[in-house]
């Protein structure tokens, strides 16, 4: 150490504080090499014994309470950060799993479900935005004629393999119609057979709920607009067969 | 009628007995307990799952999943290994340890003649031939003068398991673990008998049965406060050298285990250990082994610092303090003792359990500081101490 020190203002003595190390001294050369006062552990933590022995005394304080003191409320332990009032119970953290279940935050991804219009009916009008954005290619639609003269199209087809679902959530953020979401809170059940692991429009639509927002695609009868019939529209419908 | 009294005091019927009613049933539930204790400890539930039917006991049959798996797992036996001491290494571990078991004294004399009767300890004391005290089992496999010496060089062999087993893997690391268990086993096996001199000047007497029969029903006779008999200083300074007797060869006989914080042979994050190479049944012995070693170093410290199965204040024929007697018939006495005896080692397996998941694990070289140079010394000061306290006590009381 080619450091000089000067003795000068060493004099509060106070380690610790918070704000970094005490200063004892700077160097005249390199403004930035500096004494410092290097705090030293205690007594009682250098000499084994006691160290062990205020370690011994924390373990058998968890071990008795956790022993004797029941357990508390799974809710309040499945609750991350669940205030508990009473004291006189365990500190276990553990969630039995298939049991208890932890709450999800709102935000969590899960299974996909269909949303549903007033009627019943499946919101989704099969504008393809879903299947084009899935990074995974796990959405296939097969879309139909509506039978609402208000919307064009519907799905015929709605499969969604979850296997190949990456779960990231774009084809919630590419849905102008609020048709699909990911917060059923659900994971994605283990399967013996792939096949199995792909959910269809009805599956997805028995866990869909009805939308409170406003349908879009839903307007006035589009076959009126065009240029020809609406019997000729299904003539074309038809032939496309 | 006495032939099957003489039958059960054959030394190879107490054996079973103890094995299959002490030693196997507490070191399979240490095994559960172990995790599940350290679980606790660490704000974890534990193993709890194991069922057979509805019948859960909170997880207690872990252990029987645990010796099935064992028992049905691929016995691997690597290709270059030494196959015949590869497979004696882990009866080498495993046998000289319950061998040991034959000096511990794990209940008091049963007389069988006398189990419905009130024993009475006067006539016991002065006419021992008496045809009522005839046909008597004692609880004890090998009464010996030497006993707890035979303990120390029982338990050496059990280290050449250990050793063997690294040898025969033909592996860099189950040798390096070998070599660490005979290293650490010479360096802690100085230090343990010397540290057990104290109890040998205190009752003069190395025989377990003696000392716990010495140690008596009062808890302030019992080895940890052996010299409270004498007046004031000497009472306060015995206890004290006592105290650190029994915090000497506890430490001593923790690193005889080869459990943390003295894993130093298997250590775990460094060299997996001598066992390495082993799978299924017969890595099993070795780890059935270390448990039935907590459990003797839990009798031999009963015996020795607790007072046996001793229960405190009762005589051979019932409760007794001063002025006060509740006399008991000699069947319930016996099985009171039993049940002291068998208390007091499952409390101690606990706190070997305690302290291996509380203390953090040593170091090759601070082992062996510790062995050389903290604990033999102090061992040897401890001798010197004890054996002034004695002087002193001899010269008060004149004998």
């Amino acid at each position: 150490m080619s450091a000089t020190h000067d003795d000068h203002g060493h004099a509060h003595g106070d380690h610790g504080g918070g704000g970094g190390p005490v200063v004892l001294g700077t160097s005249d050369r390199h403004p930035r090499v500096r004494t410092i006062q290097v705090v030293r552990p205690q007594d009682e933590d250098t000499t084994f014994l006691v160290a062990a022995a205020k370690g011994l005394g924390i373990t058998i304080k968890h071990f008795a309470r956790n022993l004797f003191l029941p357990l508390r409320k799974a809710a309040a332990r499945s609750k991350a950060g669940a205030p508990t009032d009473d004291t006189w119970h365990n500190e276990i953290e553990t969630v039995q799993y298939p049991e208890e279940k932890v709450t999800y935050p709102e935000r969590f991804r899960g299974l996909h479900r269909l949303m549903l219009r007033d009627d019943g009916a499946v919101r989704c009008v099969a504008c393809m935005c879903c299947p084009t954005v899935c990074p995974a290619h796990c959405i296939t639609i097969i879309p139909e004629e509506s039978d609402n003269n208000g919307i064009e199209k519907r799905p015929a087809v709605f499969e969604i393999d979850e296997l190949r679902c990456v779960v990231c959530g774009l084809c919630v953020e590419a849905c102008p119609c609020d048709a699909i979401r990911m917060d059923t809170g659900e994971h994605a059940r283990p399967v013996e057979d792939p096949l199995v692991a792909i959910e269809t429009k009805e599956s997805m639509m028995a866990r869909g709920i009805r939308s409170i927002a406003r349908q879009g695609g839903e307007g006035p009868n589009w076959r009126e607009h065009e240029p020809g019939s609406p019997s000729d529209a299904k003539h074309r419908n038809d032939a496309d067969h | 009628m006495s032939l099957v009294y003489a039958i059960l005091d054959f030394a190879a019927v107490k054996w079973l007995f103890l094995v299959l009613a002490l030693v196997m049933p507490l070191a399979s539930l240490l095994t559960w307990a172990e995790r599940r204790q350290s679980a606790m400890m660490q704000d974890r539930l534990g193993p709890n799952r194991a069922n057979i039917g509805p019948i859960k006991l909170k997880g207690i049959l872990h252990f029987v999943a645990d010796a099935l798996k064992m028992i049905f797992k691929e016995d691997f036996i690597p290709a270059n290994v030494h196959k015949g001491l590869f497979a004696l290494a882990p009866v080498l571990a495993l046998a000289p340890v319950l061998i040991a078991f034959a000096i511990i004294p794990f209940g008091p004399t049963i007389f069988p003649h006398q189990i419905r009767e009130f024993l009475d300890p006067v006539q016991l004391a002065t006419d021992p031939g008496a045809p009522a005290f005839a046909d008597a089992i004692r609880m004890q496999i090998f009464s010996i003068d030497f006993g707890l010496i035979f303990y120390f060089a029982v338990l050496t062999v059990a280290n050449y398991g250990g050793t063997i087993a690294g040898w025969a893997s033909y592996n860099k690391w189950a040798l390096l673990g070998g070599l660490r268990s005979s290293s650490q086993m010479m360096s802690y096996e100085v230090a343990m008998g010397l540290s057990l001199m104290p109890i040998f000047l205190a009752f003069g007497t190395l025989e377990p049965g003696a000392l716990v029969a010495a140690q008596g029903a009062l808890p302030w006779n019992w080895g940890l406060l052996s010299w409270s008999q004498f007046p004031g200083a000497i009472a306060v300074l015995g206890a004290a050298a006592m105290i650190f007797t029994c915090l000497l060869f506890f430490t001593a006989a923790i690193a005889e285990t080869k459990r943390a914080p003295f894993d130093i042979p298997e250590g775990e994050p460094e060299i997996i250990g001598y066992f390495v190479e082993y799978s299924g049944i017969r890595w099993g012995m070795f780890f059935l082994a270390e448990f039935i070693e907590i459990v003797f170093i839990s009798s031999v410290i009963t015996t020795v610092f607790f007072g046996g199965w001793q229960v405190p204040f009762l005589d051979a024929d019932g409760f007794r303090t001063s002025g006060f007697v509740f006399p008991l018939p000699h069947g319930i006495v016996v099985l009171l003792q039993f049940l002291a005896f068998g208390a007091k080692v499952v409390l101690l397996s606990m706190f070997q359990l305690l302290v291996r998941w509380t203390l953090p694990r040593f170091r090759v070289d601070q082992l062996m500081n510790l062995g050389w140079k903290i604990l033999l010394p102090f061992a040897l000061a401890n001798i010197m101490a004890v054996a002034l306290i004695k002087l002193i006590a001899m010269a008060l009381t004149g004998t």
